[in-house]
Parts: C-alpha cells; sequence; structure tokens
C-alpha cells in the first residue's frame, strides 16, 4: 500500500510542476487567476462525473478504468503540447487536478478498504511516509529529468509510474486477507450528499458555519499565496522561454522542500502542538504563521519571501490546519461528518478556489494592484481567520460538550492520531462525574485515545465504588499498561464482588498468569471464574495447559448450573478433542447451560453437534443461541439444512426455522436449498423460505435467484389464487350466520391476502425488490387512488407478457377473477358440496376442519364418508370429523 | 359432557377483545393451547387475594363477581374473566365465583408466551389491539 502511494505520489508532483511551469513560461501572469477558475470551474464538474461513475462501479474498476484513462491522456498530452496551442496548457492544469482527485484519493479509499478503522490509526503514519518519499523523489526526479528531455516528455514517465501503481494495486490484492470484491469506487457519501439537505445543516448549525468560512478562507489564501509565489518565480526564471527552469524550480520546490517541511511539523510538532493548546491554538497556527509571512512579503517583496510565505502556507495547512479540522469534524454525528466532508471536498473547496482567482482578477487587472498589495489583502484576511480560529475554538468545546452529555462522541472514526487537550480536559471532568453512565463512556473514549497517560486520572478515581464506571477504569489502565490500580484490584477479587475487568487487569500484570489462571478458575465467584476463563480465550497454550479434561468433567457435572455454563465456554476455547461434554451439556436441563454449550457447537462447528443443535431449533427459549450456532458451520452444512428442510417426517417447528439459518449463510448454495423449498406444502414453511430469499437479495444482489423455479412458482401460486377464488365463491352467498361457514370464509380470505403477499415476494426475486416492496403495499390498500393505478402501470411495464397475463387480473379489481381463472387454468365454480369436498382433501388442517364443520351446520350428509374417511388424520381434524360424524348421523 | 372440538374453541375465542385482530387460523393455535376446566357452584375461579396466571372465557354457566362481598356483575357466556392476566400477575381487584356448574376454557400464561414466541404474526396482532386500546384511551383522556 505505502509502495502503491509513493508511485501514485510521484507521478503527481511530477505533473504539479510540468503543468504550473509550463503555464507559467507560457502565459502573462494576470492569466493565472483565470486559470484558478477554471479548475475550479471544469476541475469539479470533472471530479463530480468521475465520483458518480466511481459509486456505480468496484472499486477494482474503478482503479482500471483511472489508470486507463490517466496512461492515456498522458500519452496523448505528449503530441498536442508539441502543437504548443494554448488550450492545450489550460487542459493539462485542469487534468492535473482531476488526476489528483481519481488516483491519490483512489489510494486513500483502497486504503480505507484494506485496513479496518484500527488498524488505520497506527497505519496511515507508514503511508503518509510512502506518499512523503513518493512526493519528494518525483519533484526531484522532475527537475533533474526535465533539463534532460524537456518539459512535454515527462509525461512519459509520469504514465510508467501510474502503470507501476496499477501493477502493485493488483500484486496487494493477492495478498492474503484482502478482499476488496464488495468495495466500491467511490464512497456513498461523496456522491449521495443532498445539496439541499447539506445547506439546511450548515444553516442550523453554528459549528458547521464556521467550518465552511474557516475552509473557505484557507483556500482564498491560499490561492492569494501561490499566486504571489508564482508571480515572483516566473519573473526570475523569465529568460527561459521552454519552462524547464522553472518546471525544475517547481520540482524541487513543491516535491521536495514543502514535502519535507511538512513531513517534519507533522511527525514531530502537530500532535505536540494540538494535545498541548487543543483545536484552536492548532487553528491559530497557519493564519499567525501567514500573518508574519505576509508582512515580510509585503516589505521586501522576492522569490525568496513569496517562496517562503507558500512554504508556510502550504506546510501548516497539511499538517496543523488539517488536524486541526479533522477534530472540529470530530463532534459532529459520523453521518453526517461523512456527507459534509464530502460535500466540502467536493463543493466548498473549489468555490473557495474559485473565489480566490476572482479575487485577484478584480485586484490585479480592475484595480491594477501589485504583488505586495496582494500581500495586504492576505493580511487582511489571516485576521479575519484568526477571528474564525477563535470562533471554532469556542463552537468546538460547547458542540463538544453537548455530545458527551448525550454519549454521542466517536472518536474511533476519527483518522487522527491525537486528540485535543480541550477533548481530553473534557473527558477527564466527565469521568469524575456523578453520573455513572457518561462517566463510563468518557472513559471508554479515553482508551482510544492514542498515547494518552492516565495515571493522574485513574489517581483521583481509585475510589470510585460504581461498577459500571469500575469496569471501564480498569479498561483504561489495561489500554495504557498502567499498574496503579493493582491493589485496588486485588481488595476487589477479596471482597469477593469484583467486576470481571478487575481480574482481567490483575492477570494482565500477573507475573505468573498459569498459576493465577490456574486458581481463578477454581474460585467460588463464578463471575471471577468466568474472567480467568477470558483469559484463557485470549491465550490458546495457556488453555491446553489449564483446561484439562479432569476440569471439565468436574465443572460438568457441578449442581451449580453456571459452573455447568463454564464448562462449556472452556469447551468452546480449548476444543473438544477428547471429550464428549458439549453432547451432556446440550442436553442440561438449565437454560443456561444450554445456550453456552450452543455458543460453543456452533464456535467448534463439529458436524457430531447438529443433531441436538437442530433439536433446540425447535424451542424458542433457544431459537436464537441454536440459530446464531448453525449458522456459524456456514456453507458445510447448507446441504444438510436443505434435506431436512424438504423432508416432511422432520418435525414442522424445526423445518420452518431452517430457511432463518439459511439466511444467515449468505451464500449461492443457500440460495440454491431455499429456491428448492419455494413450494413447500407448508404454508407457514413457503412465507418463511421467501422471507429469507428476500432478505438475502436485498443483502446479497450478486448472488443468482433462479429464473425458472421462480416463474414456475407464480404460476403455481397464481394458480391457487384463482382455486380459492373460486372456493370462496361457492360460500360466500351460502354463509348467512352460520359460525362454520363464517370462520371457512374468512380463513378463504386470509389465503387469497397471503398468496398475494407471496406473490410479490417471488416477483421481488426476479425484479427490484423496492419498487415490487412499494407496488405491494399500494396494491394491499386497494382502491386508494392514484398509488394503486401507479403500482398497476409499474407492473405492467416490468413484467413480461407470460407473468403479466397471470398476475395483473388477480390485483386488478376491475377484473373478474371467476372468469380470468377459468380462461387461463380452467377452474370452474364449484357447487358447494364440491368446493367443501375439495376442502376436506387439501391436506390444509384448518381448512379441512372449517369445511367439515361447516358441512356438519349446514346438515350435509352427503359428505358423512368424506368426513369419515378423515378420523384417522391429526388429532384436532380427528376431534372435529368425529363430532361432525355423530351429528350427520343422528340427522 | 363431550370436550369441544377446534372450531368450536375458535367460535368461543372469538369473542375474546384481545384477540380481536386474529385471524381465524391464529384463533385455532391459541385454541389449542386452551384448556377446558369445570367448576361446580360456589367454588372460587378468582381469588382477590392471589396472583392470576390465566385468563378464562365462559362457555357455559354463570359467574357472579363481587368485591367487598358486594356482586358488582354476574358473567355469562361468552365473557371473559382476568384478560389482562396474560401479561399482568397483579391480584385482581374482585373475586369470580361459580354460581351455577360453570365450564371454562383457561389459557395459562406460559402456554399463550410460548405461543406467542414460536407465532410472530399472532404477537404482532396482539400488540396492534393493546396499542389500539391505549390510543383510545388517550383520546379519551384528551376529550
Amino acid at each position: 500500500m505505502a509502495l502503491y502511494m509513493m508511485s501514485v505520489l510521484f507521478a503527481y508532483y511530477i505533473l504539479k510542476a510540468a503543468s504550473r511551469g509550463l503555464f507559467l513560461a507560457k502565459f502573462d501572469i494576470d492569466k493565472l487567476p483565470g486559470l484558478y477558475i477554471l479548475i475550479a470551474l471544469f476541475g469539479g464538474i470533472l471530479a463530480y462525473v468521475y465520483t458518480k461513475i466511481a459509486i456505480r462501479s468496484s472499486l477494482k474498476a474503478a482503479v482500471l478504468g483511472a489508470t486507463a484513462v490517466s496512461v492515456v491522456v498522458l500519452l496523448g498530452l505528449v503530441p498536442l503540447l508539441r502543437t504548443g496551442q494554448m488550450w492545450t496548457y489550460y487542459f493539462f492544469n485542469i487534468w492535473v487536478s482531476l488526476f489528483s482527485i481519481m488516483l491519490v484519493s483512489q489510494g486513500w479509499l483502497i486504503a480505507g478498504n484494506v485496513f479496518t478503522s484500527r488498524e488505520a490509526k497506527r497505519l496511515y503514519g507508514i503511508l503518509g511516509v510512502g506518499s512523503v518519499i513518493g512526493a519528494a523523489f518525483g519533484g526531484t526526479f522532475a527537475a533533474w529529468l526535465v533539463g534532460l528531455i524537456g518539459v512535454g516528455n515527462l509525461l512519459f514517465p509520469c504514465a510508467g509510474m501510474v502503470v507501476v501503481a496499477y501493477g502493485l494495486f493488483r500484486l496487494m490484492l493477492r495478498l492474503p486477507g484482502v478482499n476488496l470484491d464488495q468495495a466500491k469506487g467511490a464512497d456513498d457519501e461523496e456522491a449521495e450528499f443532498s445539496l439541499g439537505e447539506i445547506l439546511r445543516s450548515v444553516k442550523e448549525s453554528r459549528h458547521l458555519q464556521v467550518i465552511v468560512a474557516s475552509i473557505t478562507i484557507t483556500y482564498v489564501v491560499d490561492v492569494m499565496v501561490e499566486y504571489q509565489f508564482s508571480a515572483m518565480a516566473k519573473e526570475a526564471y523569465a529568460s527561459d522561454p521552454t519552462g524547464k527552469q522553472l518546471t525544475a524550480f517547481l520540482g524541487n520546490f513543491y516535491g521536495l522542500w514543502l514535502n519535507l517541511i511538512t513531513f517534519f511539523l507533522q511527525l514531530f510538532l502537530t500532535s505536540f502542538v494540538a494535545s498541548r493548546f487543543g483545536v484552536g491554538g492548532t487553528l491559530q497556527i497557519m493564519p499567525v504563521t501567514l500573518f508574519i509571512a505576509s508582512v515580510v512579503t509585503y516589505l521586501s517583496p522576492s522569490v525568496l519571501t513569496t517562496a517562503g510565505a507558500r512554504l508556510a502556507e502550504a506546510a501548516t495547512r497539511y499538517s496543523f490546519n488539517r488536524t486541526g479540522m479533522e477534530l472540529l469534524y470530530l463532534p459532529l454525528p459520523v453521518e453526517l461528518r461523512n456527507r459534509v466532508k464530502a460535500f466540502l471536498d467536493i463543493v466548498v473547496d473549489r468555490l473557495a478556489r474559485g473565489l480566490g482567482g476572482a479575487i485577484l482578477i478584480v485586484l490585479g487587472t480592475w484595480l491594477h494592484l501589485g504583488i505586495d498589495d496582494v500581500a495586504i489583502a492576505v493580511l487582511v484576511l489571516t485576521v479575519l481567520w484568526m477571528v474564525l480560529s477563535w470562533l471554532a475554538q469556542r463552537e468546538y468545546v460547547t458542540t463538544v460538550r453537548n455530545r458527551l452529555a448525550s454519549r454521542r462522541l466517536d472518536l474511533e472514526s476519527v483518522r487522527v492520531a491525537v486528540t485535543d487537550l480541550e477533548t481530553i480536559r473534557m473527558l477527564e471532568q466527565t469521568a469524575q462525574s456523578e453520573q455513572p453512565r457518561q462517566a463510563a463512556y468518557a472513559l471508554s473514549l479515553l482508551a482510544e485515545s492514542a498515547g494518552y497517560d492516565p495515571a493522574a486520572l485513574l489517581a483521583k478515581m481509585s475510589k470510585t465504588a460504581e461498577a459500571a464506571v469500575r469496569a471501564p477504569m480498569y479498561r483504561l489502565a489495561m489500554a495504557a499498561g498502567d499498574k496503579s490500580l493493582m491493589a485496588r484490584a486485588e481488595a476487589e477479587l477479596a471482597g469477593g464482588a469484583p467486576v470481571p475487568e478487575a481480574i482481567a487487569y490483575l492477570l494482565a500484570q500477573s507475573g505468573d498468569p498459569d498459576t493465577q489462571v490456574g486458581a481463578l478458575l477454581d474460585h467460588e465467584n463464578a463471575t471471577v471464574a468466568r474472567a480467568a476463563l477470558d483469559n484463557l480465550a485470549r491465550h490458546p497454550e495457556r488453555a491446553q495447559r489449564l483446561l484439562s479434561d479432569g476440569w471439565l468433567n468436574a465443572a460438568s457435572k457441578h449442581a451449580d448450573p453456571q459452573r455447568r455454563a463454564l464448562a462449556a465456554t472452556a469447551v468452546r476455547i480449548r476444543g473438544d478433542a477428547g471429550t464428549a461434554v458439549l453432547h451432556q451439556l446440550l442436553a442440561d436441563p438449565a437454560p443456561a447451560v444450554v445456550t453456552s454449550a450452543l455458543a460453543a457447537a456452533g464456535h467448534l462447528q463439529n458436524r457430531s453437534y447438529l443433531d441436538a443443535l437442530l433439536g433446540r431449533l425447535g424451542h424458542a427459549r433457544y431459537r436464537g443461541d441454536a440459530l446464531r450456532a448453525l449458522a456459524a458451520f456456514g456453507d458445510k452444512i447448507t446441504g444438510s439444512l436443505s434435506d431436512l428442510m424438504n423432508d416432511e417426517t422432520v418435525a414442522v417447528a424445526v423445518r420452518r426455522q431452517i430457511p432463518r439459518v439459511l439466511r444467515r449463510i449468505p451464500t449461492q448454495r443457500s440460495v440454491d436449498a431455499l429456491l428448492a423449498a419455494i413450494n413447500a406444502r407448508d404454508l407457514t414453511l413457503r412465507a418463511t423460505v421467501l422471507r429469507s430469499l428476500n432478505g438475502l437479495r436485498e443483502e446479497q444482489p450478486q448472488l443468482t435467484y433462479g429464473t425458472q423455479p421462480v416463474v414456475a412458482q407464480i404460476h403455481a401460486e397464481a394458480k391457487f389464487y384463482y382455486e380459492m377464488s373460486a372456493t370462496l365463491a361457492a360460500f360466500e352467498k351460502k354463509q348467512g350466520d352460520s359460525p362454520a361457514a363464517s370462520l371457512l370464509v374468512r380463513t378463504l380470505q386470509d389465503r387469497l391476502r397471503d398468496t398475494i403477499s407471496r406473490l410479490f415476494r417471488l416477483l421481488g426475486l426476479q425484479f427490484p425488490p423496492t419498487e415490487i416492496y412499494s407496488a405491494y403495499l399500494a396494491v394491499r390498500r386497494k382502491g386508494s387512488g392514484e398509488s394503486y393505478t401507479t403500482a398497476l402501470e409499474f407492473l405492467d411495464q416490468v413484467l413480461d407478457r407470460d407473468l403479466k397475463r397471470v398476475v395483473l387480473p388477480l390485483l386488478d379489481s376491475s377484473t373478474n377473477v371467476l372468469e380470468r381463472g377459468k380462461e387461463l387454468y380452467g377452474v370452474n365454480l364449484p357447487e358447494v358440496e364440491e368446493a367443501l369436498r375439495r376442502l376436506m382433501k387439501s391436506g390444509d388442517n384448518w381448512l379441512v376442519c372449517c369445511a367439515m364443520a361447516t358441512a356438519g351446520e349446514w346438515k350435509m350428509k352427503q359428505l358423512s364418508d368424506d368426513i369419515r374417511c378423515l378420523k384417522d388424520s391429526g388429532e384436532e381434524v380427528c376431534a372435529v370429523a368425529s363430532q361432525v360424524s355423530a351429528t350427520l348421523t343422528v340427522l | 359432557m363431550a370436550e369441544l372440538n377446534i372450531i368450536e374453541r375458535v367460535i368461543a375465542l372469538e369473542g375474546v377483545d384481545l384477540l380481536k385482530n386474529l385471524s381465524p387460523e391464529q384463533l385455532s393455535r391459541i385454541a389449542s393451547i386452551a384448556k377446558e376446566v369445570r367448576y361446580a357452584p360456589g367454588k372460587r375461579i378468582l381469588d382477590a387475594a392471589s396472583a392470576q396466571d390465566s385468563l378464562f372465557v365462559i362457555l357455559d354457566g354463570k359467574v357472579e363477581l363481587a368485591s367487598n362481598g358486594s356482586v358488582l356483575h354476574t358473567a355469562q357466556q361468552g365473557e371473559v374473566l382476568g384478560a389482562w392476566a396474560l401479561f399482568d400477575s397483579e391480584p385482581l381487584p374482585v373475586q369470580a365465583t361459580a354460581s351455577h356448574d360453570v365450564h371454562l376454557l383457561r389459557i395459562s400464561r406460559d402456554d399463550f408466551f410460548d405461543l406467542l414466541s414460536d407465532n410472530m404474526e399472532i404477537t404482532a396482532a396482539i400488540f396492534s389491539t393493546l396499542v389500539r386500546r391505549f390510543r383510545q384511551i388517550t383520546e379519551a383522556i384528551k376529550q
């Protein structure tokens, strides 16, 4: 990753020097503000278009695309620049601004997908070093090579480095643990922010207004300082019309000097300043430095003083200002923070640079002011900036305080290695507050703050009695390697009611952990023994030594269920080789033991526990744990699960839960197993299968949800609907005040509603699920006007002719369903007797009961034989059949 | 007297306000956990002093509901006793005594909860009834 960043930055710093060097050599300095505006405008549009395309592509495709486009454009630019046409120099500079967005930002996006946020905090420093080395070498290389091959030909090595970077990306994909299959080509937030929503947020939040104003002023000043520097540099190298000397100078300046100074400031000073002077102090450094630099520039305008100002501006912006701004974002909710940052990066940054260009045009072209006068303008802006930084600090403190009070501060998602002084102080105060939950929250945030020394705080808090506060206090001490709480933890242990974190802390500091853990495993307090087991879970070799078969057997037979639950956890930690205790624990009468045993079985993934796990699936008390345990086995049991789900001799309570297990195994085999059961006879199972398939489709749209079986089932459900409608029509007129017939009619209506629901779920497997669900909701509220009509029109558009023919008539209230059923599937309107007879043979127990009871109420003696045949069915059917038969016999 | 079959039990349960939103098939699942019980005249069905754990539906007979010795109401066929006992174990403010031979359908809280945990749609329907009831009470208080 570091090599990748190095290659990209190498190419970028060659391009940066070459593009600006050529422009300054070919044009008067008064054309530069226009270029700033064009870069802001076209660079912004191109960046927006790129982000829109990238968000729809995978990261791999985006990297390949960006590489290919970059190489083609770079190689194409070489002959174009040789023509000497003016537009080519503008195009070149605009293109370089897009290059940084595509390839440099892409590098950080790759890093964001390869590393977790914790790894990122640790490793981004290394990537930063790679970037600095790449930039420094790129700039120096450009300065050396330009004298030999000319400015235009520098684009060849650039193209070469872009190809090298792509090669490194491909190599990285082969590394173990790197999987970018699901990664998108751009962050969602980048493309999906809504301008109206962001502007509303900015309008409502003073904090955001200060951020926007700070960024605007930063980039306006950036443009003005760069302009001064460019003007002086152009003047200094005016004798070289080829731009070679200017390019060499800019290469060294930007690539080598600027990067080295920024690197030095970032490495040695930024954290120190942020932790010592807080957000406000960090944000003040840039305007104060620029104020001084601008005074010098005004008094003595030269290439040296403007270069100094430019170095001060860019180096403090990349180091202090960037860190200060990151901290300024910290108290915002994560989603808003991501959206706002994307908005600022894409829109405000460019608008501000464009605004800077416009101000320069007013100052230079209209007011005919010189470089020293621009320095005065910068001076005024820096004073304004200092006030803004002071305001920013005030807003930051207020917002952090409010967020802390509501426990909504997220340090984890901020990729900075320092946490500023104000935040630390506020967290320390909150940690010592009277409110335990806030105190615990503050302590957990402090534990995440890299480099924080908690000794002083822990000394003040060592007498805290609240368990909710003691736990994070020990975690903080452990994270910092602080040993000052040893006596306190030992006292807690001796007192008999320690928090588990106290034991974890003691064991982490222990000189002889084997002996201590061994002793604590048999501690009379089960919480202590569990904390000892937690320690063994982190030290597998120690677990093998201490968790003997003898210990397991004794614990598994202990009278106390908590001990037996510990035995199950111990099996999970050390494995089940040579012991069969987990089988016994899975059948334990105590729920806590079974729960631990289920977790252990899922962790070990030993198929010999499958029967026990499946058995527990049928019990509501254990269902959740059994589901998780079975899902942990993954794809290797999907075949067995499929067989059981389709086996009608297996308890239906178990079969109905299997689709939920399969949903948690998001693979093609799970989908195939579920598809094989979409026509299950049991309607509840069928509905659960479809729910699981819909859930998988939503989360795993890349899997294949077989067309043929789904279409066949849509036809089967449609036919069922037409048949049920015909049966219902036979009873509707006759039901009168017969209670059993009323139950039968309402059950048939329920069946029709359920069938429509299943039909839409099936359609959701073939067509866009969200739209299909919206159509379902509209159809369910049948007759509610426009949305219903729109839903029918939508289905008319998306369904193919075959499906449209069978599905639409079911939903369209103007259609005669009975006629269409006859036409499509030959379904006839049955006589009442025939309809009841069919229902009695349907195999749907509840409908069978209703049909028999209706026959009894209507005294339909002619159905006596059919009812008598059902006496051998299930218990409830049999009871109804016997009573109805007896009634009919008496008649 | 013969036991009620599932259909008859469902018809009896249709009168229970708490179960109003349930479909006939969902009611049949509740009917399958209901047990028939009989009380002789004078037998105490619900005691004001003890915690309740069951709902009763009167299938046949009459039950006197009394408080502090005075009869407040005589419940008859189709009426429900202790509807909220399914969710709340607090003793009732009244006691119920069979005034004739009484035939009841009894649903115990444990069986009911087991059933709910296996049938999400029944739980949802009962929640919806409770929410509706809560809304009605809120509206009534507002007026």
